[in-house]
């Protein structure tokens, strides 16, 4: 019976098509479900995109009823919603939602859920697909994995799915990240398991693949020959606010932002075509990326290729700033940075020699994360004038905010004489496109209830990401002489040692 | 009832004909707090010179998602009198964060006398290079829809609700269509018009259960506003294609000879497609929408189990309706495919 297709479902065939399942939300109380979740999920439900008879229940420990989280979940909606909020829409979509709660680590709990789960696949008469989503503290992970795995939820019923969609950060160093993912494959089939890396759900991210591979002026010059180098900036303009510190300073710039997100970003700008656009197909050019970056091992090299500083006090955006061990919940002696900058090498064929720039910190001048590739500079004749860096070509990806592509050519000056000046050409998504773009945990969401993992990170794209990151980690922490912490003030680009990196190979970091 | 000299303002600032480009430089030179912003052409074209005011108001609303060249074109071909041609500029703009204003330029032909056949000419003449021409033919398909025009078009909107003789400008579209020097997709608002509608009942089959109620079915109703008798007759054309019958009357005869009968009858509201209901002995399946409602709400009833589901509904305005597509553009239609069998349904129909 449920070989037969419907034949009415074939005017979908663009979009993403949920397969009908219940979503669980471990960690529902917590801010990512009320910001970022429940208003993706209600998206979803606007343009017409979940599967019909949806459910989602919030897993936590607080004492809630179904209506209660409902009306909180509503409230939240109504702040965070892109598409604003439908009382007639929500009227029935709210009544999708419901609340369990247990202790994560009370198997009774997860029996009680999977009740719950069984008395909605009778109402709706079939099984039903079931998709977990982690948004819990990652201490929790374990837990939560080994009574999914001890309750059977983490298989579905009646031959239905049951996926995990894990919130980062996955491990905080090659060992816990394999630990992870020995208690996930212990629950779940890789092809079930879902890392997610929001980054990879924007707009300006997925377009970076198509602008390489779907433009034919631009691949052929993708290589040593003709990019000289690439930087990659993620600046953010704020510090710890809202208790961010307690999680912060056990992490810091290198592990929240560049072994997930900013690793994702340099995939998609130096991988090699895909022989498709599955899912395995772009991860397995992905992941040769990261395993083509040269390791930079000990004191000396890590020194050398890479900076950590701290902010001292200082301003932004006209407001005073405590400096970095000054924030709340941040120990007053820590080491963690809130700053990194690095020099990558992808040692492959196409860019053997092109450094990949990386900077990523908090308390910048300005938020945005950008991707730049620099051309190598034109032959000077019959142009001869000096090698100015102004003078070359640059296209820059913008992911964040006003997303969009621009590049850099040179023109001529009107005039009599021959004087070129640089131009900038630029698209910008919200000036092209009227329409907004979807939030990233839409997107997100809707492929992990359509089975398409390509915007999610594999397995072995977390370690290999992760192996890199251990070597700096361990010479940050090494026995006696380490690497300085340098300091930036706040409101400034990052410490001056960031500027030398460059200055060493005759470069300076793209003007922001 | 405004004369059309009267409407003729709302089209900006008039112009002579050969001095549309530099016009248009001026317009943009004009301030520098505004930003050109162009994705395609988009004509409209249309012959009733009512329409003008209206027509001005549809590019200002597409031009608010999908940035282009907007061409207005109204046509008043008259043999007795030699052709005449007069050009005016504007610009549609919206606030980009609360700054910048984010303009798309709007071009508007008026063509009187001749035999109208400068409406080729005149497209040609203003569209914005290397950038696709989406066509809106409004109205009936006359003698100046030829190949010389068509085969331009890449993308041909036309509403087959407003044609007065349906079957004959189903036929010279179809005619059209298959032309080698055609390369336009075409899509026909009254198709459009039923795209949530399809969606919506097509979720109503996402379960096995379902499924097997579809060989039992034995009636189809759809209720449609006034007016729209040809959005409703291919809904019924999508249910027969999607289940590979045939016509025979005001019937579909499935494959393995199962009879569905086809009822549709016009609403009291004016939505353009208010319900539709597929229905067995012991099942049925429908999609209602309460008028005024941006929602619809699919029910599946069966023996032992039913529920109900709120979906987006089909969009209010011809505007909304080809923004809406132009978002989703790189779908494969099926409209081409439903139009024979719509044909057969309208000779039924007669």
């Amino acid at each position: 019976m449920s070989d037969i297709e419907n034949p009415f479902q074939e005017t979908l065939i663009s979009r993403h098509r949920a397969e009908p399942c219940t979503v669980v939300i471990f960690g529902a109380t917590g801010d990512l479900t009320h910001r970022k979740l429940i208003p993706a999920l209600y998206n979803l439900a606007a343009g017409g995109d979940l599967p019909p008879q949806f459910k989602v229940v919030g897993f936590a420990r607080r004492d809630k009823t179904d209506e209660g989280f409902r009306t909180e979940m509503e409230e939240s909606n109504k702040k965070n919603s892109r598409q604003g909020h439908d009382d007639t829409l929500w009227a029935s979509f709210g009544q999708c939602i419901h609340y369990h709660r247990s202790e994560f680590q009370d198997l009774d709990g997860y029996k009680g859920l999977k009740k719950l789960l069984d008395e909605f696949d009778k109402e709706r008469g079939a099984p039903a697909n079931r998709l977990f989503y982690l948004a819990s503290a990652p201490e929790f992970f374990d837990q939560i994995m080994l009574m999914l795995r001890e309750s059977g939820l983490n298989e579905g019923p009646g031959g239905k799915w049951a996926r995990v969609v894990c919130e980062k950060p996955f491990g905080k160093d090659l060992k816990s990240a394999r630990h992870l993912n020995e208690v996930v494959a212990e629950t779940f089939d890789e092809k079930d398991t879902y890392r997610i890396d929001h980054y990879l759900g924007k707009e300006t991210a997925q377009n970076i693949m198509v602008m390489r591979f779907a433009n034919h002026i631009f691949e052929p010059l993708w290589n040593n020959r003709f990019i000289e180098q690439v930087q990659i900036t993620c600046a953010e303009n704020l510090g710890m606010e809202g208790g961010r510190g307690g999680y912060y300073d056990t992490a810091g710039a290198l592990r929240d932002m560049v072994q997930n997100h900013l690793f994702q970003l340099l995939s998609l700008v130096a991988m090699e075509p895909p022989t498709s656009l599955s899912a395995d197909a772009v991860r397995d050019e992905k992941v040769k990326v990261i395993r083509s970056l040269r390791k930079w091992k000990g004191v000396e090299e890590v020194s050398k290729n890479v900076i950590r500083a701290q902010y001292t006090a200082g301003s932004v955006d006209g407001a005073e700033r405590v400096g970095y061990r000054q924030e709340d919940r941040v120990n007053p002696q820590s080491m963690t940075e809130s700053y990194v900058a690095l020099r990558l090498f992808v040692d492959t064929w196409r860019w053997q020699g092109v450094p990949f720039y990386m900077r990523v910190g908090k308390q910048l001048p300005k938020k945005a994360t950008e991707i730049s590739v620099h051309f190598k500079q034109p032959p000077q004749v019959p142009f001869a004038t000096a090698d100015q860096g102004g003078s070359r070509n640059v296209l820059v990806f913008r992911i964040q905010p006003d997303e969009g592509i621009s590049l850099r050519m040179m023109s001529k000056l009107p005039g009599v004489q021959l004087l070129m000046q640089p131009v900038k050409m630029d698209f910008r998504y919200s000036t092209s496109f009227g329409k907004a773009s979807p939030e990233a945990y839409e997107r997100l969401l809707l492929d992990a209830m359509a089975g398409d993992a390509t915007l999610f990170a594999r397995r072995d794209e977390v370690e290999n990401a992760w192996a890199f990151i251990d070597e700096i980690e361990q010479a940050w922490h090494a026995e006696g002489a380490q690497p300085p912490m340098c300091e930036y003030p706040a409101g400034s680009w990052g410490p001056k040692e960031a500027d030398q990196l460059l200055q060493e190979d005759g470069r300076v970091w793209r003007r922001l | 009832m405004p004369s059309l000299e009267s409407n003729l303002s709302v089209l900006g600032q008039e112009v002579p004909l050969g001095k549309v480009d530099k016009a248009l430089k001026e317009l943009w030179g004009a301030d520098e707090a505004r930003d050109k912003a162009s994705l395609m052409n988009f004509a409209i074209y249309c012959e009733n010179p009512e329409s003008l005011v209206n027509n001005t108001q549809l590019l200002a609303d597409i031009t608010k998602e999908h940035a282009c060249r907007g061409l207005l074109i109204l046509n008043q071909p008259n043999g007795e009198t030699p052709p005449k041609t007069r050009a005016w500029v504007t610009a549609h703009c919206q606030l980009l964060d609360g700054r910048k204003s984010v303009c798309s330029e709007q071009v508007s032909f008026l063509l009187e006398g001749g035999t109208g056949n400068q409406v080729r000419n005149t497209v040609f003449a203003h569209l914005d290079s290397d950038l696709p021409l989406v066509f809106w033919w409004q109205g009936d398909l006359t003698v100046n829809f030829d190949e010389r025009l068509y085969s331009v078009i890449d993308l041909l909107f036309v509403d087959s609700s407003s044609w007065s003789d349906p079957k004959g400008d189903f036929g010279k579209l179809l005619n059209a269509h298959c032309q080698d020097a055609a390369r336009f997709h075409v899509y026909d608002l009254s198709w459009l018009r039923s795209h949530y509608f399809r969606t919506a009942l097509a979720s109503c089959f996402n379960d096995p259960l379902a499924l097997a109620e579809l060989h039992k079915l034995n009636r189809i109703q759809i209720t449609h506003g006034p007016g729209h008798r040809v959005a409703a007759l291919l809904l019924a054309a999508w249910v027969g294609v999607r289940l590979k019958a045939t016509v025979k009357g005001s019937t579909l005869v499935l494959p393995e000879g199962q009879v569905i009968k086809i009822d549709v009858k016009e609403g009291k509201d004016t939505e353009p497609l208010q319900a539709v209901e597929l229905a067995s002995d012991t099942a049925s399946f429908g999609v209602d929408r309460a008028c005024g409602s941006s929602y619809v709400c699919a029910s599946v009833n069966m023996p032992d189990h039913s529920h109900e589901q709120i979906l987006p509904a089909d969009l209010p305005t011809d505007a909304a309706l080809i923004a809406n597509l132009l978002s989703r553009l790189g779908r494969k239609s099926l409209y081409v495919q439903m139009v024979p069998m719509l044909q057969e349904l309208l000779a039924a129909d007669a």
